[in-house]
């Protein structure tokens, strides 16, 4: 039953009033909302078609999640043994499914609301912002992990009940990459991306 | 199989899972000594929510060997700026020696929930969502003895007491279950454990993964943890040890198809979207299990 809602990946709950329950909401949090906020409106646009709301909402994440940095910590040891063409390759790829997840996840959430629990700063570089999703039947917690860079907070991770994204994808590809090469692993990439399309 | 060789059998899958269970806890053990590496050290394994250590001399982080190889390697400025929140999430490395049974297993439980479970509940779906969370409250707290129970043998008494209370409360004034008071009104929040989780606070390692039909992920320890929680199970006595048999199937598949009415489209979502869906609910539902196991008794 857990294993269910833990396997949810990338929910990204979409808020309609965005009441900061935590303690402080400093800038990390505040980010992050605008971030989500922003989504939900784009969602809710009935003017827009949907490509034109994939795109926005697309430009959206890519200004809030540090891509390059989630995409070489997600091949990790791999990332030294790619060829530079390989990891190109892995760094546009890889963006592109993380979006598609999170597009594809966000449709079913967008009624629920949103608990900013906590925020926690360290070094004042890296940040952990503590959101649950509520819905009727169950409470998710998802907390992201974000750095400061010159663009703002950016995420480099997502915590879905204990579950690090980062984590289950590095152990997923490094799988795939160890019995198909990194290449097999490129080229199931590009398949499951058209697939989608 | 006489008694004495269940018992030989039974002393040695105990024996086998515990020595695991060191094995394989030093690779996800958060209390081993720090591993400064240049002038980094690395944090402890905390759960969430995360407080911030006054003193970061006892900050300990212990990551599989190849994430701090890869970290080593890694020149950017990110191998300076260590993932300072690495805890959340734990890393591990999963044994999964049964693959082929396990994805045959998977294969089967997509086949059960595409052919069987989803159908099924498509239509119960005409059932409104309110009527339908109220079965899920249900069955929850029938299921209260199985937390209780192991809340207290994981040393939780404020766990166990919640539990309790929470029962009580939702079965008089949530009228047998079926509302949720104790939390709404109470603030008294879902303690949600099993005997795996006992068995992995006691020390025992996951052993193998393991994909049960039916049950669906699981591993060596939480198939038996699963088993012996049956025997708390009050379906378990007033049904199946009354030879009613069939109805606590019945029981148990409705319970199955509730919950996959409410789910929204999680299963499906994970296949559509992941490259191999076997690996990412593996890894997933690991995780997710260390996590548990790690969360300290008073959250």
């Amino acid at each position: 039953m857990n294993t269910k809602k833990l396997a949810a990946c990338l929910i990204f709950v979409v808020l309609s009033y965005g009441l900061p329950t935590a303690a402080t909401a400093g800038a990390p949090t505040d980010q992050m909302k605008s971030t989500i906020d922003a989504v939900l409106e784009i969602l809710k646009d009935e003017s827009l078609d949907e490509a034109a709301k994939d795109t926005k909402v697309k430009g959206l994440i890519a200004d809030r999640f540090d891509f390059r940095n989630m995409s070489q910590r997600v091949l990790a040891t791999n990332w030294k043994k790619a060829t530079e063409e390989q990891q190109t390759r892995f760094s546009e790829l890889f963006p592109e499914i993380l979006s598609n997840v999170y597009m594809g996840r966000i449709q079913g959430y967008t009624n629920e609301r949103i608990d900013y629990v906590g925020e926690t700063i360290k070094k004042e570089k890296f940040a952990l912002v503590e959101t649950s999703i509520v819905s009727p039947s169950v409470e998710i917690p998802v907390n992201y992990k974000l750095r400061l860079k010159s663009e703002g907070w950016l995420v480099y991770d997502v915590v879905i009940e204990g579950v690090s994204l980062i984590n289950t994808y590095r152990s997923s590809y490094k799988e795939i990459a160890k019995n198909e090469g990194i290449d097999g692993l490129l080229a199931r990439m590009e398949e499951k991306l058209s697939e989608g399309a | 199989m006489n008694c004495e060789t269940k018992q030989i059998y039974i002393i040695a899958l105990v024996t086998g899972l515990y020595c695991s269970g060191g094995a394989y806890a030093q690779e996800a053990n958060p209390w081993q000594d720090s591993h400064p590496v240049g002038d980094r050290i690395y944090l402890a394994q905390v759960s969430v929510p995360l407080p911030i250590e006054e003193d970061e001399q006892q900050e300990e982080l212990d990551d599989a060997l190849e994430e701090e190889e890869f970290e080593d390697e890694f020149e950017d400025e990110f191998s300076d700026d260590e993932d300072l929140f690495a805890d959340e999430g734990v890393a591990i490395e999963v044994s999964d020696p049964l693959q082929g049974f396990n994805r045959a297993m998977f294969w089967f439980n997509d086949k059960l929930y595409f052919w069987l479970i989803k159908p099924v509940a498509r239509v119960y779906r005409i059932v409104p969502e309110g009527a339908r969370i109220s079965v899920a409250n249900f069955f929850h707290n029938v299921a209260t003895p199985i937390r209780l129970v192991n809340a207290a043998l994981q040393g939780d008494p404020n766990g166990a007491m919640t539990e309790f209370s929470r029962f009580f409360i939702n079965t008089t004034v949530g009228i047998g279950g079926l509302f949720d008071p104790a939390k709404k009104h109470a603030q008294l929040d879902r303690v949600d454990t099993d005997f795996g989780l006992t068995l992995g606070k006691w020390g025992f390692g996951s052993g193998a993964y393991l994909v049960l039909p039916f049950y669906g992920p699981s591993s060596v320890r939480d198939g038996v943890g699963r088993f012996a929680d049956g025997f708390l199970d009050p379906w378990y006595w007033y049904l199946w040890n009354r030879d009613k048999k069939l109805e606590f199937v019945a029981v148990k598949a409705f319970d199955k198809v509730n919950f996959f009415s409410l789910d929204k489209d999680t299963y499906e979502g994970i296949k559509r979207d992941t490259l191999d869906p076997y690996l990412f609910i593996r890894d997933a539902y690991m995780q997710h299990r260390q996590a548990k196991i790690q969360r300290p008794v008073d959250k």
